[in-house]
């Protein structure tokens, strides 16, 4: 017996880890970004001189002298948001996986991510970075510093942070009222929606096929945030962030409605027609009527100013275009 | 039986084996002998066609070039110096495995004339109480009598020993030898062997090859090979002396020879 | 002296059988979704009498299009991987030797991103372009991980052989994430597939491992005598009328289609071959007409058993099952490592 208690303890351990990995971390507390901050201060000739003063939503306090006017984003969302702005001719790099508006990918792309490549971000000369707090380090963030380049963090975890982004993106670039308007915008078609939707049905969020095994959208995703907007039920609330699933356990929940985000090539049969093949799934409601929606393009993945065209594609979808 | 023209073995631009023929017929026990680095173990690969070599070797007039491995293998045994095996199998099984050439495939090896021959090599190397041992626990000359009962079960006419007992103490040396020379008895038969322990070659040898550096200096019947002048030259030292030295203090008078 | 055969009787072989039916029907009644015994039993007699499941709607949705073909195909894949391990560490006398282990899945595995990457398919053959590929990459990985192995130490020796396996395992892998970093979004999904998953299994998954099972294993088990005497020592072999190199040759043909079928369908599941063989070679010995046979059985039962605990661990989530046997896997190597250091 003793010669297996090596293997019983390890095997303990195991187990607890995977337990542990089943949890997800406890959403983040995010240090509230202060209101972005304006003064105007006219000097004598009578030009005006603006002083930006931003907290970035890792805390961090950014003064600026003037108005950025080059910047390099990182992530998909905060390309999304500049174009929204208008801002769009400011940025001078990007990361490699943003791809909307079309116009984005002529700008010079730079290594994101765990990759990131301090050296192609210094070459292109930027005033500004904006990233996430999810793969930059503290050495990678210093070194930047020292180059002379202000790195600001946006890392969005939920709608409310993505009005977040916005106003400080508008304020970084000196377009705060078109944030204000942004948001505004985004906060009337998520109120509208709201309050148009009806009957509570359930949802399935599918981010990955079967062939690759059954990734699912859980809670504290912005899918299931809208998904709640709608008055949907997701069928996989009780996993936290995205997973792999059972495919059996699909079957079992009956979703009334199936959204995939999966990428379409131009070959074989799309996703909706591949979902809507797979054996064992005939008795699904959502098959049966046909309720499969391919957001392919990120609308409800991505925390940027289109979810709530996203939210809108849904709503059309699940209530039907007249509703509103 | 076994007929050896012109072998040369070359490995890159050495020649460890220089263009040797020897013949052996049944009833003979071939000792070849010479220091190291003569060539002496790469005749007995090339004989068992475990390196390429030019040249002809024939088996009862066949060229063992064309043959196949399994035919090969019921004309011809080798017993290696050293063995390692990587897992606990049971003598018994080891020592079935020799049957593999006349009986081959998943079913084979269970004719009534195997079984008999398996029966008799244990019985000769006295294997019977180690049958359901793992040869991992065995000794050097028990898993040596393993293999040689092996050997017998495989039942070749032309048994090739190299260096069989290089690790053995005397017990088991003389085990080995007299086994080899009771196998030889049987009609047909005959032994090639490589043997670093002149006495030994003296002993057990009808015939003999000298060799240094890959050339054979002389051959033919033990006692005309091994004289005292052919060995000192090919050693390059006093051979004879030397041996007298270290067996005379045991049996004063009468030398080496009788075992 | 009596006659007695080296492999397993009658008795013996039902026996096995009866415990992997057994595992079996286990996998099959406990899943993700709890179905009611009655249930699972009425289905399955109902799917093969031919009679109409109209009052269980549900369990039969997920039992038989779902849960069974699946059950099915890991037991194949158990089988199978289990079997090519005992083949190779009988082949290579080395314990420690497995399709993971010399590299031959992550030179399957590049094999299959190619075909995915490149588009390379045959025509009216869903699987076959990966799996032509895959094949064909576990086989010239095997050569040249053997070859160079060979060059570095003829006696393969433990220790170079792994080294040699480690290695190619992490050269193989290198080029893989090279092909999908260049392959853009359409690969990007393949890294889960890497894992190892037999979710969406079908059934013809499961009719093409029981196909190349049946020959190439069937191979393998034909060769358990030549396996044993390379597991005495290839030198003993050649003496005995082994012919070395031809016997040599099959085996690694049979288990590349093997390992390549299985990695094709089911991505890389590490370990299996490892685990199964060694676990079992201490009951049965290391004579291969019992140990291959065990293999057989043993593999198919311990990866049902792994891919239970991956469906049912964690809920509705799922695990990889490359996860699970990649642990055990490990503790196991690292055991018959010290063991075999120590000796």
């Amino acid at each position: 017996m003793k010669k297996f208690m090596p293997y019983v303890l390890c095997l303990l351990v195991a187990l607890l880890l995977l337990g542990c990995s089943g949890k997800t971390e406890e959403p983040k507390e995010e240090p509230t970004a202060q209101a972005p901050e304006e003064t105007v201060e006219t000097n004598e000739a009578g030009n005006s001189h603006t002083t930006i003063s931003v907290t970035d939503m890792s805390g961090r306090e950014i003064t600026l002298t003037e108005p950025v006017t080059r910047i390099v984003a990182l992530t998909a969302s905060d390309c999304e948001i500049l174009y929204a702005l208008g801002a769009g001719d400011a940025l001078v790099g990007r990361g490699e996986y943003c791809d909307w508006p079309k116009e984005v990918t002529e700008v010079p792309s730079v290594q994101s991510g765990a990759d990131t490549n301090i050296e192609q971000i210094i070459a292109l000369n930027p005033q500004v970075l904006l990233m996430s707090t999810m793969a930059q380090t503290e050495e990678q963030i210093a070194a930047l510093e020292n180059a002379g380049i202000r790195v600001v963090v946006s890392d969005a975890q939920d709608i409310e942070g993505v009005y977040e982004a916005i106003s400080l993106i508008g304020a970084l670039m000196g377009r705060s009222t078109e944030a204000e308007a942004l948001v505004s915008e985004m906060q009337s078609t998520f109120t509208e929606i709201q309050s148009a939707s009806g009957d509570s049905k359930t949802v399935y969020f599918e981010v990955s096929p079967l062939e690759y095994g059954l990734w699912a959208a859980g809670s504290n995703t912005f899918m299931d945030e809208i998904a709640q907007m709608l008055h949907l039920t997701n069928i996989f609330a009780d996993v936290s962030g995205w997973g792999e699933v059972s495919e059996e356990q699909v079957i079992q929940r009956a979703p009334d409605y199936i959204v995939t985000i999966a990428m379409y090539f131009g070959e074989g049969p799309t996703p909706e027609e591949e979902i809507a093949s797979r054996s064992g799934w005939e008795n699904i409601p959502a098959i049966q009527e046909g309720r499969i929606l391919n957001l392919q393009n990120n609308e409800l993945s991505r925390p940027g100013p289109r979810l709530a065209e996203g939210a809108q594609m849904l709503f059309d979808f699940v209530y039907g275009e007249d509703a509103v | 039986m076994l007929e050896v023209q012109n072998l040369t073995v070359r490995f890159g631009s050495l020649t460890i084996v220089d263009n040797i023929s020897f013949s052996l017929a049944p009833g003979q026990w071939l000792m070849v002998v010479g220091p190291n680095g003569a060539g002496k173990t790469t005749i007995i690969s090339a004989i068992s066609r475990a390196v390429p070599y030019t040249g002809q070797v024939l088996f009862e007039g066949r060229d063992i070039r064309h043959q196949k491995t399994r035919e090969l293998a019921q004309c011809m045994g080798v017993l290696s110096q050293n063995h390692y095996v990587g897992y606990g199998f049971t003598v018994e099984e080891v020592i079935r495995l020799g049957r593999y050439a006349h009986a081959p495939g998943l079913l084979g090896g269970k004719q009534h004339a195997g079984e008999a021959l398996v029966a008799q090599a244990i019985a000769k190397t006295g294997m019977e109480p180690y049958l359901k041992q793992s040869v991992l626990t065995l000794s050097g000359g028990e898993l040596q009598r393993t293999f040689l009962a092996q050997l017998f079960a495989q039942d070749p006419r032309l048994l090739i020993l190299d260096e069989p007992t290089n690790h053995l103490d005397l017990v088991y040396q003389k085990q080995v030898f007299q086994l080899v020379q009771e196998w030889l008895r049987q009609p047909g038969r005959a032994v090639i062997s490589v043997v670093h322990d002149l006495s030994l070659a003296r002993a057990y040898g009808t015939h003999a090859i000298l060799m240094q550096k890959g050339r054979i200096v002389s051959a033919g019947a033990t006692q005309e090979v091994m004289t005292p002048d052919n060995l000192n030259a090919v050693y390059a030292m006093d051979v004879f002396d030397w041996m007298q030295r270290l067996y005379g203090q045991w049996a004063p008078g009468e030398g080496e020879g009788t075992l | 002296m009596k006659k007695r055969t080296e492999g397993f009787g009658p008795v013996e072989y039902a026996l096995f059988t009866a415990v992997t039916l057994a595992v079996l029907l286990l996998c099959i009644c406990v899943g993700s979704v709890m179905l009611p015994l009655k249930e699972t039993v009425a289905v399955l007699w109902n799917a093969l009498t031919g009679a109409d499941n109209e009052a269980y709607a549900l369990a039969a949705n997920i039992l038989l299009p779902v849960r069974l073909p699946r059950v099915l195909c890991v037991a194949l894949v158990g089988a199978c991987l289990s079997l090519c391990g005992a083949a190779m560490q009988g082949l290579l006398k080395n314990p420690l030797a497995d399709g993971t282990t010399l590299g031959v899945s992550s030179g399957a595995s590049l094999g299959a991103v190619l075909a995915i990457a490149f588009g390379f398919s045959l025509p009216g053959f869903p699987l076959g372009g990966t799996m032509v590929l895959a094949i064909s990459f576990a086989f010239v990985s095997l050569l040249l991980i053997l070859s160079l192995a060979y060059r570095l130490d003829s006696s393969l020796s433990t220790n170079t052989i792994i080294l040699i396996g480690v290695i190619f395992s992490m050269f193989a892998s290198s080029i893989s994430s090279l092909v999908i970093t260049f392959a853009g979004d359409k690969v990007k999904t393949i890294t889960f597939w890497t894992m190892g998953s037999l979710q969406g299994s079908s059934y013809e998954n499961a009719l093409l491992l029981l196909g190349a099972l049946t020959l190439f294993g069937g191979i393998l088990l034909w060769h358990a005598r030549e396996l044993n005497a390379f597991a005495v020592g290839e030198d003993n072999a050649r003496s005995i009328g082994v012919d070395v190199r031809r016997v040599k040759l099959t085996v690694l043909i049979a288990i590349s289609v093997l390992i390549g079928v299985c990695v094709s369908v089911s991505g890389t599941i590490g370990f299996v071959g490892l685990v199964t063989p060694h676990m079992l070679r201490s009951i049965t010995g290391p004579n291969h007409r019992r140990l291959l046979p065990a293999a057989l059985f043993g593999g198919a039962c311990f990866l049902l058993l792994s891919d239970l605990l991956a469906r049912t661990l964690l809920g509705p989530r799922e695990l990889p099952l490359g996860v699970i046997t990649s642990f055990v896997g490990s503790l196991v190597f690292i055991y018959i490592f010290c063991k075999a250091r120590t000796r």
